[in-house]
């Protein structure tokens, strides 16, 4: 008998043995699949979100780089500031920017900007003409995201039926917890570029697009994050009417130092006159002292610091003393002049009455026939300043910037300047002052209520060695004379200060170090805060907003 | 005879046959449901880890976030509670300044000078501040809100955060560990997340 059951049952066999197989493959491939899955949406939320700031951020330098390149060595780069943004009024947009293996993109708006006598914003630039304007940088920074279709995360309606977020001004909004519950694995956000957009528009950080447009948002998932930084400008004067970093000595013990705001007014003595509006102001007669030689005298209406010093806080001084606040001055150099409204010395003796001798020396009266500006001042080197000089405006009622670097000293009996209404002088100079006080006359805006940003004087600091030693010393030297009313201010950081008799100061000095032994009635205008040679930019304030 | 050998075919298998078969299918449909099993842990476990290791990001960019924004930092000695100022960048309903126009929209800046240095405030600072509280509540992390609570992270595993806050000069950084011990494994030590922030503002006392 001959018989064939045995290749029938091998079929079977095998068949089995690949469903068991394909069931095992579809069992882990199911398990792997959702793992991975798992892990990509979440790892890409997290790369997205944060990238996204990261782009914000990167947005905001470049703002802040853009800013910072007028202090550049390099006349190309300080000509190529703001270079590509778009620029309308005292606002620039940057162009929205690519980067990064991600296709991160980021737009910037930064908007000038300064504060009030009361602390109030207000956009544009600064009306005061000594002062520098800050800076508003909005931010966005944006990430596609990808693998995802834009499925609406918000799957709670808020207000009015409509399938999107509240509108703009609905009371519905309140901060991040108003936009639905729309969860994530990673987090209890939105898609924040939809978001944004559909309630907001673009405008709110582009203002070059059209406000309230849904159809901006586009196809892909994007997340975007913003940032607000408020920039302000590093200013020589700010916040102290006496800053040495070396030894100090004074004043007077029958001395005093207060504060005013010119922007409310004539200095009147309100330092203990709470009720008086004016007190807030009244009491920021710091003294900053950078060494632990330290003899202060007088009463001091604000607070004094030392590094290492023993001065201990008493009745003579209103504010705070720290005597832990080490700080260095850097060396001054003279600003890049390229853009500046030269004017040409005569050939010789005085010349007309806008031009002024290489030597100077005897009296003058010097009417620029330009007014220029506070970036473009009228501009004239001399090698020395013998004499008395009278400033008047370009025209009666103009403001006119005036700048003079003197290269060698100022010196001599009769040697000063008398500022009239309506000028605005900067003095820069590379050795000595030695004067009389009652020979230096700031009268803008008025001879009784001068602001000493209306005459600035700046200290080159001499050159180093190959040791790094100045190659002269620098001296400043105020000397006894009556009447006076100092309105002024001096940054010379490499220089020594010696100021005689008891006048009256209103201004601020930073220097190497001071001495003065006179009753002098010091009064630091607030105004200072922010005048004075744009030093550097900083960043004062960061904030995101999460809407 | 050939009918006859059709019959034989037809009639199955031997008993001997059929137990190694049957033995054969048992083990791999033992192999199959351990396999299973295995798997289900496995991707339970999985999904677990990312679970919790999503919610310790979130709540270290939570609070990263805050405190760059914030004014001042705050955490409790036994860290396990985390206060943070942040200035009331938004107008809300129900603040002094919100009209129907501008809620919703960014508050201006303003300006003080305080500690010898620039403030800047988004509203009246004493007022206008937002006051947000970390805090661990059984197994779950709160940030609270001016009042208003949202649970960031909920774990049935242990999840334990710890941040201190060091004040310097005129700022101050957090830094942050967020451990996550899985209650199922009972040997493992745990993972942790760690995390610094630095205030982006001036510290100042509120």
């Amino acid at each position: 008998m001959k018989m064939y059951p045995a290749n029938d049952e091998k079929g079977n066999v095998l068949i089995c043995v690949m469903g068991v197989i394909l069931v095992l493959s579809i069992i882990g491939a199911t398990v792997l699949r959702n793992s991975t899955t798992r892990l990509n949406v979440s790892s890409n939320q997290v790369r997205a979100w944060k990238e996204a700031l990261s782009a914000a951020e990167a947005g905001g330098n470049m703002a802040f780089a853009e800013l910072r390149k007028e202090f550049s060595a390099d006349s190309s780069v300080r000509a190529s500031q703001w270079s590509g943004w778009t620029n309308s009024g005292t606002t620039y947009v940057s162009p929205e920017s690519t980067f990064g293996s991600s296709n991160l993109k980021s737009r910037t708006v930064v908007e000038t900007c300064y504060f009030d006598v009361s602390g109030n914003f207000h956009l544009g630039e600064n009306p005061d003409p000594n002062a520098n304007s800050w800076y508003r940088v909005r931010s966005r920074g944006v990430s596609v995201l990808p693998g995802l279709k834009r499925t609406g995360m918000d799957d709670a309606v808020i207000n009015e039926g409509r399938k999107h977020f509240a509108a703009f001004g609905s009371t519905a909004m309140k901060d991040i917890t108003a936009r639905g519950n729309g969860d994530s694995l990673l987090r209890k956000i939105d898609f924040n570029y939809d978001h944004f957009v559909a309630t907001y528009g673009r405008s709110w950080d582009d203002p070059l697009s059209t406000r309230n447009d849904p159809v901006a948002v586009g196809g892909t998932p994007r997340i975007s994050r913003r940032i607000e930084q408020i920039i302000t400008p590093v200013t020589p004067f700010f916040d102290a009417a006496i800053r040495a970093a070396g030894t100090f000595y004074g004043l007077g013990s029958a001395a005093q130092i207060d504060s005013y705001d010119s922007r409310q007014g004539r200095y009147a003595f309100v330092a203990n006159t709470p009720s008086d509006p004016r007190y807030p102001n009244s009491r920021h007669g710091n003294v900053e002292i950078g060494s632990s030689t330290a003899t202060v005298k007088g009463m001091i209406y604000g607070d004094v610091a030392t590094n290492g010093g023993t001065i201990i806080n008493s009745s003579q001084i209103t504010g705070t003393v720290d005597n832990n606040v080490p700080f260095t001055l850097s060396d001054y150099k003279m600003p890049d002049t390229t853009s500046w409204q030269y004017e040409p010395a005569p050939p010789s003796g005085g010349g007309l009455a806008y031009q002024l001798g290489t030597s100077y020396s005897g009296n003058k009266t010097l009417t620029p026939r330009y007014a220029g500006t506070v970036d473009a001042p009228v501009y004239y080197v001399v090698s020395s300043f013998n004499g008395a000089l009278t400033v008047n405006p370009a025209a009666a009622g103009t403001d006119t910037y005036v700048a003079i670097h003197v290269t060698g000293d100022i010196s001599g009996n009769s040697t000063g300047i008398t500022v009239n209404p309506y000028v605005h002088v900067k003095i820069y100079f590379d050795h000595d002052i030695d004067v009389k006080n009652n020979n230096l006359i700031n009268q803008n805006p008025t001879s009784t209520n001068p602001q000493a940003a209306n005459l600035q004087f700046y200290g080159i600091s001499p050159p180093r060695d190959a040791n790094g030693n100045p190659r002269w010393t620098q001296t400043i030297n105020l000397n006894s004379a009556t009447p006076s009313t100092l309105a002024m201010t001096f940054y010379a950081p490499s220089a020594d200060i010696i100021l005689n008799g008891n006048p009256d100061f209103i201004g601020a000095m930073v220097c190497k170090t001071f001495y003065a032994n006179g009753n002098i009635s010091w009064h630091y205008d607030r105004a200072l805060n922010s005048e004075g040679q744009l030093l550097d930019f900083k960043i004062a304030s960061y904030i995101e907003d999460t809407r | 005879m050939s009918r006859l050998g059709l019959r034989q075919v037809e009639s199955g298998f031997t008993l001997a046959e059929v137990l190694i078969a049957m033995a054969i299918a048992s083990s791999i449909l033992g192999v199959i449901f351990t396999s299973s099993i295995a798997l289900q842990k496995s991707f339970t476990a999985v999904d677990n880890y990312f679970g919790a290791h999503m919610q310790q990001i979130r709540i270290v960019d939570y609070l990263a976030r805050d405190v760059r924004r914030g004014l001042s930092v705050t955490s409790s000695t036994d860290r396990q509670t985390v206060t943070i100022k942040i200035p009331k960048y938004i107008i809300q309903a129900g603040d002094s300044d919100a009209t129907v126009s501008n809620i919703g929209s960014p508050r201006s800046p303003s300006l003080a000078i305080a500690n010898g240095d620039y403030n800047i405030n988004y509203g009246t600072p004493t007022s206008t501040v937002t006051t947000v509280v970390y805090s661990v509540n059984a197994s779950s992390i709160l940030r609270t809100e001016d009042g208003e609570l949202t649970t960031i992270a909920s774990s049935t595993d242990n999840l334990i955060p710890e941040t201190v806050d060091i004040e310097l000069s005129n700022t101050e950084y957090t830094t942050t560990a967020i451990t996550f011990k899985p209650i199922s494994v009972a040997d493992r030590s745990g993972t942790v997340v760690y995390s610094t922030a630095y205030l982006r503002n001036r510290r100042r006392s509120l």
